[in-house]
């Protein structure tokens, strides 16, 4: 009788954890690592570094995330003087920093920063421009605060990109406000914006002319985009964000597209509760690859030089939860193999290639990471 | 025993005459969204709300961590027997290697930047969770004499 009941108990004990585990069907399997690389710290002790950019001499520029942009040259870092002063709560900080493309003309910086300016308690993500000079930030322009101020921790974005055609994207997350914003134009959160290089915005832009909205708004229904480059070879904008359990997306950008937070999605509540039952709706764009279980994938870039002959063409998605980078392999727009790579590394806050065709990751506690292959 | 039963069955039986009454959260603006989870999200004490916003993600709905990166916050040793640390860990991050119910940690949990209240909110909902069942409160005071 007991032996029935130990029996029974497994089994039950057995379908509540494969329920619990989360699946995706007919899932690209990812391939173990194959260390064809060594890793070099190339700037030490950063506590969670960010965003990076490289000067045109070749040094970085490194945000970390509790307010600090650090100067980073041969190993040496340098606090830059005169950022502003960020509304440091939850997942708000210092965030991304980008150089504008004609950065050696008009030395132009472009940075994203939770900031509580403006009224009501709390803060929200906020996008500014400024010159560098004397190792101190001059010019600041501020060229877009999201609204309104929030006290909640969560999901500000917020990545900068810019396009072939000069325009700049940046995210705002949804702020922890689910059923809010990411759905309603008329409100800031669970967006990604473009704009054009001086704050102004693109008389193109999808929603320009609507009453109400925030013209500023290039898609919408996305959760929190932690990740976002240009693909070398159509010029689209791509763009990742974290699902919530489960549901990461991979989503090419399209001018007006719903990308479909909370409507749809492949996860469910950190409970396990259910958000929808809906993967998919007309009207709501498909993502070209979605993980579960989640991956929290931060950063992004496409491999474009010679170094790496095996990664060239492909993608790289840094994940948080999980502490390594992956290799996204593509076949035109299809995702068509994975593959582990600095496995155990950390937490990954951010992957870019670097001028000089490297790979380079910003990892949380540890600091920079050069990736050189063998 | 009994009065603390009939209590729970009380404010249970609130709770559910409160939400049939008003139905709280509609969200008539969107379409196909599951108001159930939206209540559910809403009715929260302080300190849940806290947890919901800031810990879930790393920590888990149930507050098992994941033994590897993330420590248990339910039936962690760690929270037991080191009040202080833990309302430091709080207040002002958690960084270095740890010890949690034999396993060792070494991550790093940045300051979340809560105010005294809020880390008081989230301990108190952290110490009486899940199988936690410490009975002296946190205050507002006690947190904010917890120095660097």
């Amino acid at each position: 009788m007991r032996k029935i009941v130990v029996v029974s108990l497994s089994a039950v004990a057995f379908l509540f954890y494969s329920c619990n585990a989360q699946v995706k069907p007919n899932d690209i399997i990812i391939k173990d690592d194959v260390k064809n690389y060594k890793l070099e710290v190339v700037a030490s002790d950063i506590a969670i570094p960010w965003g990076m950019a490289w000067l045109p001499d070749g040094s970085m520029l490194v945000t970390e995330k509790s307010g600090v942009l650090y100067h980073i040259k041969n190993g040496a870092k340098t606090k830059i003087k005169n950022v502003p002063t960020v509304y440091a709560r939850g997942q708000g900080g210092l965030l991304d920093i980008v150089l504008h493309p004609d950065y050696a003309k008009n030395g132009w910086i472009y940075i994203t920063y939770s900031s509580d300016e403006g009224e009501g308690t709390g803060g929200n993500t906020k996008l500014i421009r400024a010159k560098l000079l004397d190792g101190s930030l001059t010019k600041i322009e501020s060229l877009y605060k999201a609204t309104p101020n929030t006290t909640k921790g969560q999901h500000f974005g917020s990545k900068i990109v810019f396009d072939n055609d000069g325009y700049l994207y940046f995210s705002v997350g949804e702020r922890g406000e689910e059923f809010v914003n990411p759905q309603n134009i008329k409100r800031d959160g669970g967006k990604i914006y473009r704009l054009n290089d001086n704050g102004s915005i693109p008389k193109d832009n999808p929603f320009v002319g609507q009453v109400g909205v925030k013209e500023a708004i290039y898609t919408y229904g996305n959760r929190n985009a932690q990740g976002m480059a240009k693909n070398p070879v159509t010029g689209d904008i791509w763009a990742h964000e974290h699902g919530p359990k489960g549901g990461d997306e991979i989503n090419i950008i399209k001018k007006g597209a719903n990308y479909g937070w909370p409507v749809v999605t492949f996860g469910v509540n950190y409970d396990g509760s259910q958000i929808t039952a809906k993967t998919e709706k007309p009207g709501i764009e498909n993502p070209i690859y979605y993980w579960l279980p989640s991956i929290a994938p931060s950063g992004m870039t496409f491999v474009t030089g010679d170094k790496y002959p095996d990664w060239k063409g492909h993608l790289l998605v840094g994940s948080l939860k999980f502490q390594y980078l992956e290799l996204i392999k593509l076949n035109g727009n299809k995702v068509v193999g994975r593959q582990k790579i600095a496995t155990d590394v950390g937490r990954l806050r951010d992957v870019k290639q670097g001028p000089d065709g490297f790979i380079y990751m910003g990892v949380e506690g540890k600091g920079i990471i050069k990736i050189i292959p063998n | 025993m009994l009065l603390n039963t009939k209590l729970v069955i009380g404010f249970a039986a609130i709770t559910v005459a409160g939400f049939s009454l008003f139905k709280p959260f509609s969200n008539e603006k969107y379409f196909d969204l599951d108001t159930k989870n939206t209540a559910t999200l809403k009715t929260q004490s302080p300190g849940k709300e806290i947890y919901l916003d800031f810990c879930i993600q790393c920590h888990g709905a149930n507050g098992k961590g994941d033994s590897k990166n993330f420590p248990p916050l339910d039936g962690s040793d760690w929270l037991k027997n080191k009040r202080k640390e833990s309302i430091a860990a709080v207040k002002f991050g958690q960084n270095g290697e740890i010890i949690v119910n034999k396993i060792k940690y070494n991550n790093a949990m940045p300051a979340m930047g809560l105010s005294n209240q809020e880390v008081a909110d989230v301990m108190n909902y952290i110490m009486t969770s899940w199988s936690n069942k410490q009975t002296k409160i946190v205050t507002e005071n006690e947190v904010a004499a917890i120095k660097k």
